[in-house]
């Protein structure tokens, strides 16, 4: 792997230039609490220091609501409405995120890809952003702490600036221009810095060890007391879903224009927390209660993604933070499992 | 696919606009959506006299969209007639849908001691009642909520009627459009009483992408979803009193069977 | 669009249809209509092939899309057959179609029976009301290679007589099925009216033809059902490695993207469109949640 150096100065003439290749997103703070990925205009705007954004970046290849289809129904024909391909480049997506992207590839291009998710990541440039737990992360125990692959560039933070890490091909493209210009070479004071910054970020998790056998706790204690008591709490709001970076639920509805002849296939999130995911003809409903939906969610992202080798669930701590009934996801599963400790 | 049985081109559905107990905003919405012309085109409006006076009251429509609460006697029995004469009846607004504010009170004092509060001693020129959504007097086949309904939900009910069929209702909350939309939570940030959680989704959160905390216009998400008791539970930990909760949750919501049970159930059983 | 490609390759977008015209359609009960479908495309209709127990999504523009389970035999080619129930906002609508309209079609989907397991086994088809549909299929293509099968019982079972799927039919293919070792056996449950057998399916095993040690078992019925047909099937001695049932969930996608039909825990997360809809005894019995 390629490893370059850049100063903080010459990182914000860095963004300057991705801007010209695409539409530049990079982490915002929105208000007291909250980071959003957002179009860069002012590159000072943009947060090196973010926990999570509230909205997860799965959303710029999936979008939350996109025409798949317009129809004509006396012609009975469906006209596809691809992506334009529009490069989007998203600069400081942290290792748990880019993790989370990967599971999205595996269901969304490895098996009868999605053309329009597909379309979408290949016209995408994904830019890594080291950063420093707080309480909600536990992306170590799931290890998906440290990523090696599914970003082009990742930026380490160093006291004067980042290491910077080569991922692809299309990363490569992006740093050799500017060689000598705004990336220099890696020098052993920097290596050194990159290791301390690991160090020190390693220690500031609240969980420690792996959580390997944590779906098979998960089976033995079906039915576990936290469950009922949980769900109890439970708004049934869809917050937890809609904020994961790995949650795929989507629903289709055919929307007619007022002409009678034509109209659009649409595709929106869904959320397996509405009372309407597990529901078939006949007002039979698969997950009937609260409960059932609640407990869905704790199964579904704690299964295995066999792409990535790690549960679905990437500890990015959205679920737990955004949950307006702070039901507390990490703490939750650590009842299941019995983990003792190592929580704060 | 034909737009409405044995109608393909031949024949206009027949529409009428009905007000009850209302300030009339749904129907100014429903008269002011940009597709007004294209929906005109579309259906004949047999009644609808925001738009013509030539309107006749009731007609025999295929579809009635009534605005209001049940609030007086006339009301109940104007809308007896209007669902004699409709096939398809469609509750409009969150008066029509839920009982709408006029309906604060549900429960809480009697119609005549409604009256006296508001009018002392003076009379009015009808026999007025507790106000009532319209479901609760006759059978009504679709549910257009908000206050007032948002366009786009119009337009998809219309179109779809065009079609012979209705939109999928939503069952879900403003909470997870609010997400989408990227806002801030109010309720997580502030900790101010947003109905968000409760209240039927379909604004894209309108009013908490302006900063205004949900105040459940668009009321209790249907089939008994809307988790009053999860909600309280959430505002009794953020310090909000019983009484507080209550009156923001009756709004909109004063109608909902599961509203008081489930305040019980978070805050005891004290009034 | 569709119509240039056929529908296994060229294709890139998976969530495109193909066109099909409605040729036919018959009434099977109050509820519930049987339709005969054609590709419009030639080549699409000649090449197009599926197994029993997979099923196609059906799309009507405006509405949108229901996954119906094809219950044609996989041996008659050039068409294919759907039972639809009336029973939401889009399957009332297909009801409403006239022959010559135009549908649109995605699939097959799902993973289908394992025909080539139930070779040279004797065959236990059971169905309960709309479970009919996906068995019909199993049950011609066992008759259109008869030569591959032992003997096979079809037990149909629903609550009332009238809404027996395919009763006519069944009943006109007595005579010959005795001659060629078939047993039919259609019961309503909850129909004291009803001129035939009464009760449930399990207590019609007596007329069963098969040899519970060397047969295969297909069923499809509600999730209720199954419990109960498992405990009789294992106590009379029929080997688990060979029962089969297949289930219904929200297929939306088909393709195991959308979410809707997911089952299962932890370990063995499924979607049932991909990874069923056609489960084994050992899968529905060890991961909770199937049924």
């Amino acid at each position: 792997m390629r490893y370059v150096k850049i100063s903080k100065q010459n990182t914000y003439e860095f963004l300057e230039r991705l801007k010209k290749i695409g539409t530049l997103y990079a982490p915002h703070k929105i208000s007291e609490k909250f980071f959003d990925f957002c179009e860069v205009d002012d590159v000072k705007d943009v947060m090196f220091e973010y926990q999570r954004t509230i909205r997860p970046p799965r959303r710029f290849f999936y979008p939350e609501r996109e025409v798949l289809f317009t129809f004509d129904t006396r012609k009975v024909e469906l006209y596809e409405n691809l992506p334009s391909d529009k490069k989007q480049i998203l600069f400081g997506v942290h290792s748990c995120d880019i993790v989370a992207l990967r599971t999205m590839d595996s269901k969304f291009i490895d098996d009868q890809p999605d053309p329009y998710y597909k379309s979408r990541r290949e016209n995408g440039i994904v830019i890594g952003l080291s950063c420093l737990p707080d309480e909600y992360c536990f992306c170590n125990v799931r290890r998906v702490e440290f990523v090696d692959a599914g970003f082009d560039l990742f930026f380490h933070e160093l006291p004067d600036g980042f290491l910077v890490r080569v991922g692809t091909v299309v990363g490569h493209k992006l740093v050799d221009p500017y060689e000598g210009e705004l990336f220099e070479e890696v020098c052993p004071d920097d290596t050194e810095n990159m290791s301390k910054f690991e160090e020190k970020r390693t220690s500031m998790f609240t969980t420690q060890g792996n959580w390997d056998n944590l779906r098979y706790f998960m089976e033995l204690r079906l039915n576990h007391p936290m469950y009922i008591r949980e769900s109890e709490k439970c708004l049934g709001c869809g917050n937890c879903t809609l904020t994961c970076p790995s949650c795929k639920c989507y629903d289709v509805q055919d929307i007619p224009s007022i002409d009678g002849r034509t109209g659009e296939r649409i595709r929106f999130w869904d959320s397996c927390q509405f009372r309407s995911h597990g529901l078939v003809a006949g007002d039979h409903n698969f997950r009937e209660t609260k409960q059932d939906r609640f407990h869905n969610r704790y199964q579904c992202k704690n299964s295995y993604c066999s792409a990535t080798t790690t549960s679905f669930c990437v500890g990015c701590g959205r679920c737990t933070y955004f949950c307006p009934a702070d039901i507390q996801f990490k703490k939750n599963l650590m009842e299941i499992a019995g983990y003792k400790g190592g929580y704060s | 696919m034909a737009i409405i049985d044995g109608c393909d081109g031949e024949c206009q559905p027949r529409v009428g606009v009905y007000a009850l107990t209302s300030c009339y905003g749904c129907q100014l919405k429903l008269a002011t959506v940009q597709k007004i012309m294209e929906i005109a085109n579309a259906v004949s409006f047999e009644s609808f006299y925001m738009l013509s006076s030539a309107s006749k009251h009731p007609a025999d429509v295929d579809v009635a969209f009534v605005e209001g609460s049940v609030s007086t006697e006339k009301d109940l029995e104007e809308l007896y007639e209007i669902r004699k004469h409709s096939r398809i009846l469609v509750a409009l607004g969150a008066c029509s849908v839920n009982g709408g504010v006029q309906s604060w009170a549900e429960g809480e004092m009697t119609h005549e001691e409604l009256h006296a509060k508001v009018y002392g001693t003076g009379k009015i020129g009808m026999k007025g009642l507790q106000a009532t959504p319209i479901s609760k007097h006759v059978e009504v086949d679709y549910y257009l909520p908000g206050c007032p309904p948002e366009e786009d939900e119009i337009m998809y009910f219309i179109s779809a009627f065009l079609f012979g069929t209705f939109p999928e209702p939503k069952d879900y909350p403003v909470c997870s459009e609010c997400r989408l939309a990227g806002n801030p939570c109010i309720l997580i940030e502030r900790g101010e009483p947003c109905l968000g959680p409760v209240t039927t989704a379909g604004c894209k959160a309108r009013c908490i992408t302006f900063n205004v905390p949900c105040i459940g216009c668009r009321g209790p998400v249907p089939h008994d979803t809307a988790w009053f008791d999860s909600l309280a539970m959430t505002f009794k930990n953020k310090g909000i009193s019983k009484d507080q909760v209550r009156e923001r949750f009756r709004i909109f919501g004063a109608h909902n069977p599961n509203l008081e049970p489930m305040l019980k159930k978070i805050y005891g059983g004290t009034d | 669009m569709s119509q240039s490609k056929t529908q296994d390759e060229g294709k890139e977008n998976i969530y495109d249809t193909a066109k099909c015209r409605l040729l036919r359609k018959y009434k099977l009960s109050e509820s519930d209509k049987l339709f005969l479908f054609r590709f419009e495309d030639p080549e699409i209709a000649t090449n197009w092939r599926f197994k029993p127990g997979q099923f196609v999504e059906v799309s009507l523009l405006g509405l949108g899309e229901v996954p119906i389970s094809i219950c044609s035999s996989a041996r008659r080619m050039g068409f294919f057959e759907l039972c639809i129930r009336n029973a939401g906002r889009v399957t009332s609508q297909i009801h409403k179609l006239q022959p010559g309209s135009l549908v649109g079609i995605r699939g097959p989907y799902g993973n289908g029976f394992p025909m080539e397991q139930f070779y040279n086994r004797d065959l236990l088809l059971v169905a309960a009301g709309l479970g009919m549909a996906p068995l019909r299929s199993v049950f011609l293509y066992a008759i259109d290679n008869r030569w591959l099968f032992g003997n096979i019982t079809i037990i149909n079972s629903a609550k009332f007589g009238n809404e027996l799927l395919f009763k006519r039919e069944l009943e006109a293919m007595k005579d010959i099925a005795t001659a060629e070792d078939i047993s039919i056996v259609q019961t309503a449950t909850r129909d004291p009216d009803f001129k035939g057998l009464h009760g449930r399916a399990t207590s019609h095993f007596e007329k069963v033809n098969v040899d519970p040690k060397n047969c295969a078992v297909a069923m499809c019925g509600p999730p209720a059902m199954y419990k109960g047909m498992f405990e009789e099937l294992i106590a009379r001695g029929y080997d688990p490695r060979y029962i089969f049932v297949t289930l219904e969930r929200r297929m939306k996608c088909g393709v195991g993207k959308c979410g809707h039909c997911n089952i299962g825990t932890a370990t063995s997360w499924k979607y049932a469109c991909k990874d069923g809809p056609v489960f084994d005894y050992y899968a529905i019995t060890s991961i909770p949640g199937l049924i």
